[in-house]
């Protein structure tokens, strides 16, 4: 089971923003040279602080952007040469769950229509074949056959996403970009969905890239966890390793802010100061040194590059000086 | 601590709104107190009533369709409840100041951090508009802001979301109130901004020794900064005790279940978490006896015919018939 289903390399995605009436308009790396890979029925977490270019990430392999640069290869495809009736092809093995339940349904198609239309614009299987299919995934979600002909209005935010998920499912993809599933939901929803869609991963092997600004959300889910800050995987490591050891100064403080609820347990915390920088003018070097509490001078200088740091020939990529 | 007056008691407040389907109570006989200088926290999920709560203590819930029918608010020996619009005022910003979740919305788009800010301490205060500057300017330096000079004349969109959530902290604390209420201050804030206003607000809390009820859902914020819970689900108490006993102990089957399905960074990875079963039931069609008894696991069949009552010590009260397991 280590066959490489998505491969990510150097993968950029450039907006110009405020276009100056004299000058050049300013540029933001949203995604500023990002390289992964994701194994078949494995699932890569990635987590950040807002405006880090973590959903630009996940629309770029989808190309729901067209990234600036670099390529995103599916099963050795790369996806982002691929025009018409082959690109049309490919989006039914990636598809993606969106995290507000409420906006990413329509509101005038009832739950029926929404799952039918992957699979008419896809022209799969017969009439009888493809009520087969959405009866199928409605069991899997746990909905009831009955709640077909209603409208998402009249669900609750757990049980649309759970149609946003069986949506999702109905094309049978092998690869799902979960982007911030569960961040809308109350906490014991929260609990139940992700728990669906740990099961997904382990009955229908599907692959996740798992989107997520929670680091104990990722933990149930992932298999490898990268983490993003400016538009760039400052560390990934698999999961275990990660929540162990944090080596970058950013995880480690991403981890350590993340409030305890135990009234009684003692509080190490590593507080970082200030905001993230303006994308548009990133600070030079090392991104995060404006924030970090162990910048040195050559952070200012040198952008340090991801190298790896795991032991016994595990992989652990730290992008930062002090591991150098 | 029983004998100190409270500063604010809430007695069996009931709030109803009138719904195309019928009325919603969407609170029913509440009962909390809160001391001087303590902090409160009412958690619970989504139309739980905990929001619903804090905007009838601030004079704030929508009249048409809301309205509070039955109970009292006395805040400093004074009942709010059917004070009118011009005393209310008075109270609001005053002597009880309320920070939203989402800063953008809070804030004016089209004026100036320091018209905002100024306005609300000349309401309440008899001083210059230079003098309400100054304040402000001082206010905006003790909630973190660096440079508050230039600060002060940008507008809320030139600041980022943390940034904004201070400025509605400045304001809400510029005249000094006895109450906070903090409606979700920090869910819209990343972790790392969440911790930095959270210092924040517990810092200011006991520098000015103001008594704040937070209302949240995130129980590892309320674990790090409160001394009181009190557990909502469907417009009931349904425990209230000190912080240490209800994450050490809770007696509720619905605390309980909420405290395990956190998602927290534990030790070991789990393969699955543990779940309350089932959804929040309809606030339109509510069961018979106790609200919680079809997700509950420990369910007999009283609780389906008789609401439990909040009951226990002073100090932590839970409404169940069989708490910690065992049957009453």
């Amino acid at each position: 089971m280590s066959e490489v289903l998505l491969e990510v390399n150097g993968l950029k995605k450039h907006f110009s923003a405020g276009s100056r009436f004299f000058g050049t308009p300013a540029t933001c790396k949203a995604v500023d040279d990002v390289s992964f890979t994701i194994e078949r029925g494995k699932t890569l977490g990635l987590v950040g602080e807002s405006g880090c270019g973590k959903s630009t990430l996940g629309r770029c392999v989808l190309r729901l952007h067209e990234p600036t640069s670099g390529e995103v290869k599916l099963e050795g495809v790369n996806i982002s040469q691929l025009r018409g009736r082959d690109l049309k092809a490919m989006r039914r093995d990636i598809q993606i769950i969106f995290q507000d339940p409420y906006a990413s349904l329509n509101p005038r198609m009832t739950i029926h229509e929404i799952l039918r239309e992957p699979l008419d614009t896809h022209k799969i299987g017969t009439e009888d074949e493809r009520e087969a299919k959405i009866a199928e995934v409605m069991a899997i979600v746990g909905l009831r056959p009955q709640v077909l002909n209603r409208y998402p209005h009249e669900f609750s935010g757990g049980q649309r996403q759970r149609i946003g998920i069986a949506r999702a499912l109905v094309l049978e993809p092998k690869f799902i970009v979960a982007d911030e599933p569960v961040s809308a939901l109350d906490v014991s929803v929260q609990a139940q969905v992700l728990n669906l869609i740990a099961d997904l991963q382990e009955k229908k092997g599907i692959s996740f890239l798992f989107i997520a600004h929670d680091l104990g959300v990722v933990q149930h889910i992932c298999d490898e966890v990268g983490v993003m800050y400016l538009g760039r995987i400052v560390e990934k490591a698999p999961a275990e390793v990660l929540y162990r050891n944090p080596k970058h100064p950013y995880t480690q403080a991403l981890l350590s802010a993340i409030p305890i609820p135990d009234p009684t347990a003692s509080k190490e915390s590593m507080k970082l100061q200030g905001d993230v920088p303006s994308p548009l003018a990133p600070p030079s070097g090392c991104t995060f040194r404006t924030r970090c509490p162990h910048a040195m001078s050559r952070c200012k200088e040198e952008r340090p590059v991801a190298h790896n740091t795991g032991e016994q020939g595990g992989e652990h990529l730290v992008a930062c000086h002090l591991f150098d | 601590m029983s004998e100190q007056t409270p500063l604010l008691s809430v007695e069996n407040l009931t709030v109803e709104f009138k719904t195309d389907k019928g009325t919603v109570r969407a609170i029913n006989g509440v009962n909390f107190k809160v001391m001087p200088g303590e902090t409160v926290a009412i958690v619970g999920e989504s139309g739980c009533g905990k929001s619903v709560s804090s905007l009838s203590i601030m004079g704030l819930v929508p009249s048409p369709p809301g309205k509070i029918v039955d109970g009292s608010i006395i805040f400093k020996g004074r009942e709010l409840v059917g004070l009118n619009e011009k005393e209310y005022r008075k109270v609001r910003g005053n002597e009880i100041s309320m920070i939203f979740q989402e800063p953008m919305t809070a804030l004016n788009p089209v004026l100036r951090i320091s018209t905002q800010m100024v306005d609300v301490i000349r309401l309440h205060n008899d001083v210059s508009k230079k003098q309400a500057r100054a304040r402000a300017i001082e206010m905006l330096d003790t909630v973190g802001i660096p440079s508050p000079k230039q600060r002060i004349d940008q507008y809320p969109h030139e600041l980022s979301g943390g940034m904004r959530q201070r400025v509605m902290i400045a304001m809400a604390l510029s005249c000094g109130p006895d109450l906070l209420l903090a409606d979700e201050p920090t869910t819209a804030l990343d972790v790392t901004i969440q911790a930095q206003v959270m210092d924040e607000m517990v810092r200011l809390q006991k520098e000015l020794n103001m008594a704040v009820i937070l209302v949240t859902h995130d129980l590892g914020v309320v674990a790090e900064s409160c001394q009181r819970v009190v557990v909502m689900y469907c417009g009931q108490i349904i425990e209230e005790g000190p912080v240490e006993a209800i994450f050490a102990n809770p007696k509720h089957p619905y605390t309980k279940g909420l405290l395990e399905s956190i998602p927290v960074v534990r030790d070991k990875k789990v393969p699955r978490l543990p779940t309350i079963k089932g959804v929040v039931p309809d606030l339109l069609h509510l069961p018979n006896g106790c609200r919680f008894a079809d997700r509950c696991d420990k369910v007999h069949s009283r609780c389906h015919e008789v609401v439990p009552e909040l009951s226990g010590c002073e100090i932590h009260r839970v409404a169940c018939f069989s708490p910690n397991g065992d049957v009453q």
